[in-house]
C-alpha cells in the first residue's frame, strides 16, 4: 500500500512541479547533424479515432507547431497494443520512428506478455495525458441514484448487477473494479466491451447497470445529461466534479491505477537525437492548441505533463503495483 | 421538409461545399474499388486537413465518402472477384459468376441501381426518425440479441456454395476457427498464437478475403488455361431490364429493411448488413440452390443492404454519439476537431449541420446512379484485357491491397496461403463463401456471445428469457434441422462457387 501511495504522490506532486520546469525549455534548438532531414513516423498501437489516435494527432500538430517537424501516423492496432510495440522495436533506432503508447505497455510487461519495458527499453519523450476513472449510471435511473444506493442494489442483486468496461483480464479498469468489489463485499459482473460504442450503448439502453470509464471519453453523454458519475476514483474530489463523491467519501483506501498516454523513442537512438526529440515533444505539449485539446478531455484535472525522468518514475512505480497486484490475483507467478 | 430544403440550399449555395461533395463522391468511388486502400485510407489522409474546412463541409465529406465508398467496392468484386471491402464480399458470391457467364453488365447495373436505391431509402428513413430509431435500437438490441442474429444468419447461409451440406458446415467451421486466432475479444486471453506476435493480433480479414476470392480465382483460371478449358468472359454491357427489377421488388424491400436494421445497431455497421441480407435472400428464395452460381438476387440483396446501412449507421452516431464502424468513428474525430460532441445535443446546437449532412447523403445516393452508370460503361472494357495480362495485374492489386492494410509483409504471405488453401478447397467442393461467412460473422458473434453471457451472469436460462434471442435461436435451430432433413432426403441441390 505504501508503494501505491507513492504512485499517487508522484501523479499529483510531481505534476505540480514539472510544468514549471517545462516552461524553461528553450524556444529553439539546433538540429543535431541536420536531424531530421525527412518526416518522422509515429507508430500508434491503436486505431484512429480512439483516445490514442486523438492524442497522437494532437501531438503531431503540436510538434509541427513547436519544432516544424512533420510526423506521419502509422496505426498498428492489435494484441492489446503489443503489435504496435513489437513493430516499433523492429524499426531502426535512428530517431525517425517514434512510438505512442499507453499504460497497457506497462501492464503488458508486468503480465509478461512482452519483454519490452517502457521505461528501460524505451525512452519516454513526454507523458501527455494522465487521467482518472469514474463510475457512471443513467441520469434517469430509478433503481439507484447514487453510489450508496448502487452498492445496496448490487448486494441485493447477488452478483447479477453489471458494469461495462474495457476488455482484458488484468487491465487497469478490471483491477480497480475488483478492489472496489472486495472493499464493499459485493460482486458486480464486469462486462467487457472492446469497442467504445457498444459499451456506451449498453448503459444508454439499460442493458447494463453502470459504466466504468474516464470522463474525457464520455464528455458528450455528460453534457447531454444522459449519464451521471456516482463515484470518482480519486481520493479527493476534483473541482470539475465537486458534487461527485470521491473514494475518501465512500471509505475506499486503495490507490487507483491511472490511465496514461505518452510518446517514446528506442533507447538505442543516438543521444543527441533523443535530446532533440525530448525538446520537440515537450514543447509540442506546451503549445496552446495541445493544451486546449487536453483541457477539452478533462486532462487538466490531474497535471498530465511529465518529462522523461518523471515519466520513467511514473512507469516504474506503476509497474511495481501491477506486478504485485497480478501476483496477488494469481495472474503471474 | 423546410429543414431539408435549407440543408440543400446551404449545400448548393457554396462552391466550396459543392467541391467537397464532389471530392467525397468521386474519391469514394475510386478508393472504394481498391482493396486495402479503400475509403478508410482516403478518410485517414483527409482527417488532419478536415480542420481547415467548416464543420458542416468536413462531416459532409465523410458522409458522402461513406455512401459512394460502400458502393465502389462492388465493381471489382463483380468483375475480378476482388471485393473492395468486406461489405462487398457477398456481392462477389454471385456477381463474379455472372461476369463469367457474360452478365457483368447486368450485375454491375443491378449493383449501381440497388446501391442508389438502398442508400436513398435509408437516407429518407434517417431524416424521418433518427432520434426515435436510435433510442429503440439501444433499448432492444444488445450483445445477446446480436449474437442470436449472427447465429441465425450462419444457420441459414451455412450451406451456400458447397457441394454438400456437411461440406458447407465444415467450410463455415473453418472460417469460425480462423476467427478465434489471436486475443479473445473479452478477456484478452491469447489463443493459437504459437508465440508469434503476428498471430496475437488475429488474422486480418482483408488479406484472407483477397486470398480466398482473388488469388484462388487466378489459380482456378490458370489451371483451366493449362488444361485448355479457359474461356474469356463474354463482354456485355446489357443492364438489367425493368421487368427483371420488378420481379426482384420484394428482395429489394427486404434488403432495405435488413440493411437499415443491421446498420442502426451500434458497433455493427455495413458488413453484417450485407451478409445478413444475403442470408435472408437465400432463406426466402424458392430456388436457394441458385445462389452462389450467378444469381442476380444475390447481388441485389448484398448491394441494397450495404448502402441501406450507411444512412442507418448515421443514426446512432448523430443521435447518441455512437459510431457503428470505422468511417463513422472517423466522423467522431472530425466532430471533435470542430469542438462538437456528436449526440443528442447535436440536433439542438448544430441542427443546420445535421441537415446539410442529411441532404448531402440523399443527393450522394442519387448521384451514385449517374456516376455508376458512366463508370460501368467504362470499367467493363477491362474485361477485354487478355488473361495473361489481367491475372498479374489482379495479383499485383491484391498484393498491394493486402500489404496496405497494416503495412505488414506477413499479410501478403497470409493472402497467398489463403489463396492456395481456397483453391484446394474449391476443387474438393467446399465453400469459399462459407469460410468468409464464418470468418467475419464468427468474430462478431463470439464477442457478443461472451458479452451477452457476462450480462446474464452466465445463466443460460436468463439468456433465453430475452424474447428476441429466443425467437432467433429457435429459428436458427429449426433451419439447421430442416437443412439436415433436406440433405438426407435428397431434396437439397448442391452447388459450387
Amino acid at each position: 500500500m505504501k508503494l501505491a501511495k507513492a504512485v499517487i504522490g508522484l501523479v499529483f506532486g510531481a505534476g505540480l512541479v514539472l510544468p514549471a520546469l517545462a516552461a524553461n525549455l528553450p524556444d529553439k534548438m539546433e538540429k543535431p547533424g541536420g536531424f531530421p532531414e525527412r518526416p518522422l513516423t509515429m507508430i500508434v498501437p491503436y486505431g484512429p479515432g480512439g483516445g490514442s489516435g486523438q492524442v497522437a494527432r494532437a501531438m503531431i500538430d503540436g510538434v509541427k507547431e513547436a519544432a516544424g517537424i512533420d510526423i506521419t501516423p502509422d496505426y498498428k492496432p492489435g494484441g492489446g497494443g503489443l503489435v504496435g510495440l513489437k513493430t516499433y522495436m523492429a524499426a531502426p533506432a535512428d530517431g525517425y520512428t517514434v512510438l505512442q503508447h499507453i499504460d497497457d505497455a506497462t501492464s503488458g510487461f508486468a503480465a509478461k506478455r512482452t519483454d519490452v519495458h517502457p521505461a528501460k527499453d524505451l525512452i519516454p519523450l513526454v507523458m501527455a495525458q494522465i487521467t482518472f476513472s469514474q463510475i457512471y449510471i443513467r441520469s434517469n435511473e430509478t433503481r439507484f441514484t447514487d453510489w450508496k444506493s448502487f452498492v445496496e442494489f448490487a448486494k441485493k442483486a447477488g452478483g447479477k448487477a453489471t458494469i461495462a468496461n474495457v476488455a482484458g483480464e488484468g487491465s487497469m479498469e478490471r483491477i480497480n473494479m475488483n478492489l472496489i468489489d472486495q472493499h464493499f463485499k459485493m460482486k458486480v459482473q464486469q462486462v467487457s466491451f472492446d469497442q467504445p460504442s457498444p459499451r456506451y450503448a449498453a448503459l444508454k439502453g439499460g442493458q447494463v447497470d453502470a459504466l466504468f470509464e474516464q470522463p474525457g471519453d464520455v464528455k458528450g453523454f455528460l453534457d447531454s445529461g444522459d449519464f451521471k458519475p456516482i463515484l470518482t476514483l480519486l481520493h479527493e474530489r476534483p473541482a470539475a466534479f465537486a458534487n461527485v463523491p470521491s473514494m475518501k467519501d465512500v471509505g475506499l483506501t486503495f490507490n487507483p491505477l491511472m490511465r496514461y498516454r505518452g510518446f517514446y523513442v528506442n533507447k538505442n537512438t543516438p543521444p543527441e537525437r533523443v535530446k532533440y526529440l525530448q525538446w520537440a515533444f515537450q514543447k509540442g505539449y506546451h503549445t496552446q492548441n495541445f493544451l486546449k485539446f487536453n483541457k477539452s478531455k478533462f486532462m487538466d484535472l490531474i497535471p498530465s505533463f511529465r518529462d522523461t525522468e518523471g515519466s520513467a518514475k511514473l512507469i516504474n512505480e506503476t509497474m511495481d503495483v501491477y506486478i504485485k497486484t497480478y501476483k496477488a490475483m494469481g495472474l503471474v507467478k | 421538409m423546410e429543414q431539408f430544403i435549407a440543408g440543400t440550399l446551404t449545400l448548393v449555395s457554396s462552391p466550396l461545399s459543392m467541391l467537397v461533395f464532389a471530392c467525397g463522391l468521386i474519391g469514394g468511388l475510386l478508393f472504394g474499388a481498391i482493396p486495402g486502400i479503400n475509403m478508410l485510407t482516403l478518410g485517414a489522409i483527409v482527417l488532419p486537413f478536415s480542420g481547415m474546412l467548416s464543420a458542416a463541409d468536413a462531416i459532409m465529406f465523410y458522409s458522402v465518402l461513406y455512401c459512394s465508398g460502400t458502393y465502389g467496392g462492388a465493381v471489382t468484386a463483380i468483375l475480378f472477384n476482388i471485393p473492395g471491402s468486406p461489405e462487398n464480399a457477398p456481392t462477389a458470391f454471385d456477381g463474379y459468376p455472372m461476369t463469367q457467364q457474360g452478365l457483368a453488365g447486368k450485375a454491375i447495373g443491378a449493383a449501381v441501381l440497388c446501391s442508389s436505391l438502398g442508400g436513398t431509402c435509408s437516407a429518407l428513413l434517417m431524416m424521418g426518425a433518427t432520434p426515435l430509431i436510435a433510442d429503440w435500437a439501444v433499448r432492444n438490441f444488445s450483445s445477446p440479441e446480436i449474437f442470436a442474429l449472427v447465429f441465425f444468419g450462419i444457420a441459414v447461409a451455412s450451406s451456400v456454395g458447397a457441394r454438400t451440406l456437411w461440406k458447407g458446415w465444415l467450410s463455415v467451421g473453418f472460417g469460425l476457427m480462423i476467427a478465434t486466432i489471436g486475443l479473445d475479444p473479452v478477456a484478452g486471453i491469447q489463443r493459437y498464437d504459437f508465440g508469434f506476435t503476428y498471430l496475437l493480433a488475429g488474422i486480418h480479414f482483408i488479406p484472407m478475403i483477397l486470398g480466398f476470392f482473388a488469388v484462388s480465382e487466378i489459380f482456378v483460371q490458370a489451371e483451366r488455361r493449362v488444361r485448355g478449358r479457359f474461356d474469356m468472359p463474354k463482354f456485355s454491357t446489357h443492364f438489367p431490364s425493368l421487368a427483371e427489377f420488378w420481379r426482384l421488388k420484394v428482395a429489394v424491400v427486404r434488403s432495405v429493411l435488413v440493411g437499415f436494421f443491421a446498420g442502426v445497431l451500434p458497433g455493427i455497421g455495413v458488413t453484417l448488413a450485407a451478409f445478413m441480407s444475403y442470408n435472408e435472400a437465400v432463406r426466402w428464395s424458392k430456388t436457394p440452390e441458385k445462389f452462389g452460381k450467378g444469381h442476380l438476387e444475390g447481388v441485389v440483396a448484398s448491394e441494397t443492404a450495404n448502402n441501406a446501412a450507411t444512412g442507418a449507421a448515421m443514426i446512432p452516431l448523430l443521435a447518441l454519439g455512437l459510431p457503428g464502424g470505422a468511417v463513422t468513428a472517423m466522423m467522431v474525430g472530425v466532430f471533435q476537431i470542430h469542438d462538437i460532441e456528436p449526440g443528442p445535443l447535436v440536433f439542438v446546437n448544430s441542427s443546420d449541420l445535421v441537415w446539410v449532412v442529411f441532404a448531402a447523403m440523399f443527393f450522394a445516393n442519387i448521384c451514385i446512379l449517374g456516376l455508376g452508370y458512366v463508370e460501368t460503361r467504362t470499367v467493363l472494357h477491362l474485361l477485354r484485357i487478355p488473361f495473361q495480362f489481367l491475372a498479374p495485374a489482379i495479383l499485383l492489386l491484391a498484393t498491394i491491397g493486402a500489404y496496405a492494410v497494416r503495412n505488414l509483409v506477413m499479410d501478403v504471405v497470409v493472402m497467398f496461403a489463403a489463396g492456395i488453401i481456397a483453391y484446394l478447397m474449391r476443387r474438393s467442393g467446399y465453400s469459399v463463401a462459407g469460410i468468409v461467412l464464418g470468418l467475419i460473422l464468427g468474430s462478431i458473434g463470439e464477442e457478443n456471445f461472451a458479452q451477452g453471457m457476462q450480462m446474464v451472469g452466465y445463466d443460460w436460462g436468463e439468456f433465453f428469457t430475452r424474447p428476441i434471442v429466443a425467437v432467433l435461436v429457435f429459428g436458427g435451430v429449426a433451419t439447421i434441422l430442416t437443412n439436415i432433413y433436406r440433405e438426407l432426403s435428397g431434396k437439397r441441390k448442391g452447388v459450387e462457387v
